[in-house]
């Protein structure tokens, strides 16, 4: 489903990115990892369009994606959400959500209608899914930590994507919501059918959700595999694992 | 909205209604040029308040729409109505043209290069005697019997503001209005569920300008005079300070500044001739003590809890 | 000489020289400008009030001593200093509060001080248009270009203007002072880490920056006739010019300020009428192909 083939990019003279492969298949949950450093994020905003690549293709069910702006990349239903919460703080949780899904039907140039009472049924039933529907009148500056993380997804399910990106999902949340974030994240794979890449620190949640993992470091491919064969993987042990702790 | 903001706004303008009836000559002229100046700094806000744009020099728009309509009022020969509406066209199009030109660029450089570019046209039409007059302006421009008046003029204005201010009113609520927001939150996050950020932003512009031009067209029916002075830049400081003082997350807000500057202005010149020096502490106060204006105050501690204002962000 | 004169007449070049002095002017008054939003970020529109404040100290410490020419030498060392006094307590009074505001805030508020400051000129010194005498010493003409009469003052200025480059060159690159200030343009929270006290830093850049526009102010007092509104103009000006050059860039301030008044002189021998559009025009153009200015900005 995607395809991304030896993508670079340079930042005064620092290689973030230096030739990776990815290769992202339907219905999958893929993981990038790899050290602090290792260029997911940049990786992550290359396939977006958010970071325009020095070489290197981005194909989308055999389309060239490659350098086309955001919101085009987003009109070929490709959602992403963010590692650091990039919501709209001034709005409400409801109006977040309700945004994403009048810009995927194309209603953002109406200016008479009144919005309030446009997608309504959509958006509640994406807050009810992630489970932020009693918070939706909301300010979303007034949110916990783990609940704008949450909504970062919720809005990124709004422009109905078929191909989901999270940019460390969990970072930062209390045991209790990691866990209700993971369940959520296998629940739009299973019943939803969506196809998931998604980096993380937490080896554990990597290992228990991805189908696939692609290790990352300095900008380069190690290795992509199948969990076991990851986890085994000798380069992998010495780059990125130091060597130290043999099994995960 | 609550029936009882509905009632009040009701009361509000049966009051504003009625007051060339009971109120001296010149009073009702300066509640013509209140409500106009309310509904300049309103159409600022929807780009700056609501859309984060910062149009530091919106006094062109103004001043285009101003010279649009009396242009043609004097020399085309064309029912006075063309005029009225040629005026805000011609400055929904520099709307677009400035907008074009600058919006590629970010933030802060956005308001220097509009500020240069209406610099421009303010010295173009500070020097084109032949055309605008040059810095004497045009004085006594005849009127159409119906809103020559003051009466009549104050009427004219009413309407044609509370229309605008309708009008600007359903645009926030729109769609667009909640992705302008959107865009003013985080551009980033407007790109990537699917929005083209810098289309829907000259969309605004264009908007703001149109409407700006409307005010200009009215201070031409009010005061039968346009000058320069009208786009210069301290004018379009002037409007931002009153979105700043009434509260720029707030839809009413700029209108209530623009009646307390106003206001304040009409008073305080009577008295002294510092009333710069008046404007320049309010506004040192208000930055320090009021960051969110008065009306933007009002509702953070009425509404606590409910659309957090505070000073903007980065 | 008089080959060149018969291709460009010599009126041109003088023309052309007396934009080049003002230029110094609009330099002087930029660089401070610039050093001011290079270092602490504030787009500071108060200074082209301290500007008028310094021709007006210029005006009567003239007049004070009885309008002779040491008067304006003395008015040239008491004018930016008073300057610098001011803006030393509007520094440590309001501004080093506001650091962390943002951008459309600081300039509401450095707005807000210059219609108090011209106000208070109002107060002082009314609203009559005042003169300051050339100094003795420059007063009068040199034949320059082919025998035309050429001002002596202006001459000075062009003098000036290099003279200030280089001393600005040599404080930020040359002393510690200005290397600290450097880095705090880039970092301020890391030089405040390796324990250097950045208040003052930011208080000493500040003060620096408005010396300079008030240096402008009694340079450019002989020139014109001293006035309320010099500032409005002047700020504009002075604004475009560093935008031009690149946000906190001096050398930047230096090019934007010669294509300014280049453009201006230029612009009036060409098309008197609408000789005041070029400059704009030039801004454009330039803000058009290099949206952040033609040198380095520090932003």
């Amino acid at each position: 489903m995607l395809e991304v083939t030896s993508i670079s990019k340079t930042f005064a003279g620092f290689k973030a990115v230096n030739s990776a492969n990815l290769t992202v298949r339907k219905g999958e949950i893929v993981a990038v990892i790899g050290p602090n450093g290792a260029g997911k994020t940049t990786l992550f905003n290359l396939i977006t369009g958010i970071v325009k690549p020095d070489s290197g293709r981005v194909l989308f069910k055999n389309e060239d994606i490659t350098g086309l702006q955001p919101h085009e990349i987003s009109r070929k239903r490709i959602s992403r959400s963010f590692q650091v919460v990039n919501v709209f703080q001034r709005l409400t949780v409801f109006e977040n959500v309700q945004i994403s899904v009048l810009s995927r039907e194309r209603m953002t140039w109406n200016i008479f209608t009144p919005s309030a009472g446009l997608a309504v049924k959509e958006t509640d039933t994406i807050l009810e899914s992630v489970g932020l529907l009693d918070k939706k009148n909301r300010t979303t500056a007034l949110l916990s930590h783990g609940d704008r993380k949450v909504l970062e997804i919720a809005m990124a399910l709004g422009g109905d994507p078929e191909f989901l990106i999270l940019d460390e999902p969990t970072a930062g949340m209390a045991a209790e919501e990691t866990s209700r974030c993971i369940e959520l994240i296998k629940m739009l794979s299973r019943t939803m059918g969506l196809t998931i890449l998604f980096c993380e620190h937490d080896m554990e949640i990597v290992f228990g959700i991805a189908s696939r993992i692609m290790v990352m470091v300095r900008g380069c491919t190690v290795i992509q595999g199948s969990c076991d064969e990851v986890r085994c993987n000798e380069a992998v042990q010495d780059a990125y694992l130091g060597g130290s702790d043999v099994c995960l | 909205m609550s029936r009882k903001t509905i009632s009040g706004m009701g009361a509000g303008i049966i009051i504003l209604l009625l007051f060339p009836v009971f109120l001296p000559r010149f009073y009702v002229y300066l509640a013509s040029v209140i409500l106009l100046y309310g509904l300049l700094a309103t159409s600022l806000n929807l780009v700056l308040g609501y859309g984060g744009i910062f149009q530091f020099h919106h006094a062109v728009f103004y001043g285009v729409g101003a010279y649009g309509t009396t242009l043609m009022l004097t020399k085309s020969g064309l029912p006075a109505i063309f005029a009225f509406i040629t005026g805000p066209l011609v400055s929904a199009a520099f709307g677009l043209v400035l907008g074009i030109i600058c919006i590629r660029l970010s933030r802060l450089y956005f308001g220097m290069l509009q500020i240069s570019l209406g610099s421009l046209v303010w010295a173009i039409v500070y020097r084109w005697y032949a055309f605008t007059g040059g810095d004497d302006g045009i004085h006594g421009i005849p009127m159409p019997e119906m809103i020559s008046s003051p009466k009549s003029a104050f009427y004219f204005t009413f309407i044609i503001t509370i229309i605008s201010l309708y009008i600007m009113w359903k645009i926030i609520r729109s769609p667009f209005g909640s992705v302008l927001q959107g865009i003013r939150d985080n551009p980033v996050r407007s790109g990537m569920i699917g929005i083209n950020v810098r289309r829907h932003q000259l969309l605004a512009l264009v908007l703001a300008g149109f409407f700006a031009g409307v005010a200009g067209s009215l201070f031409v029916v009010v005061d039968n005079s346009v000058f320069p002075d009208m786009l210069f830049w301290t004018l379009s400081m002037e409007i931002v300070i009153m979105c700043l003082l009434g509260g720029w997350f707030t839809f009413l807000g700029p209108m209530l500044g623009a009646a307390v500057i106003v206001g304040l202005r009409t008073f305080v010149s009577m008295y002294t001739v510092y009333w710069a020096l008046v404007l320049g502490i309010i506004m040192v106060l208000v930055i320090f003590f009021l960051p969110s204006g008065i009306l933007g105050y009002a509702v953070e501690k009425f509404e606590r809890g409910f659309r957090k204002p505070e000073g903007g962000e980065q | 000489m008089d080959a060149v004169y018969s291709i460009i007449p010599a009126g041109v070049f003088s023309q052309v020289f007396v934009g080049l002095s003002r230029t110094t002017i609009l330099f002087i008054v930029a660089s401070g400008l610039t050093l001011i939003l290079g270092v602490l970020r504030i787009p500071n529109v108060a200074h082209g009030s301290l500007y008028m404040i310094g021709a007006f100290t210029a005006f009567s410490v003239t007049k004070l001593t009885g309008g002779g020419s040491e008067g304006f030498w003395l008015a040239l060392v008491i004018a930016p200093l008073a300057v610098a006094c001011i803006s030393l307590i509007a520094e440590r009074g309001m501004f080093q509060f506001l650091y962390e505001r943002e951008h459309l805030m600081l300039l509401l508020l450095t707005f807000a001080i210059s219609l108090i400051f011209g106000d208070l000129v109002k107060l002082v010194w009314g609203s009559e248009y005042k003169s300051v005498p050339v100094p003795h010493m420059f007063q009068g003409f040199v034949p320059l270009f082919g025998g035309l009469p050429f001002p002596l003052y202006n001459l000075f200025l062009l003098a000036a203007g290099p003279v200030v480059a280089i001393l600005l060159w040599l404080l930020t690159n040359k002393t510690k002072m200005g290397k600290i200030a450097r880095a705090a343009a880039v970092d301020r929270e890391m030089v405040g880490a390796v324990g250097i006290n950045v208040s003052r830093v930011f208080a000493i850049v500040f003060v620096i920056g408005c010396y300079l526009a008030g240096l402008g102010g009694v340079l450019v007092a002989p020139t014109v006739s001293v006035t309320l509104g010099m500032d409005h103009n002047l700020i504009m000006e002075a604004f475009l010019i560093v935008i031009m050059g690149g946000l906190g860039n001096i050398w930047g301030a230096l090019l934007g300020a010669l294509i300014f008044g280049l453009t201006q002189s230029l612009g009036i021998l060409i098309w008197p009428k609408f000789g005041i559009i070029f400059p704009y025009l030039a801004v454009v153009a330039v803000l058009l192909f290099r949206p952040t200015g033609l040198l380095k900005s520090t932003w």
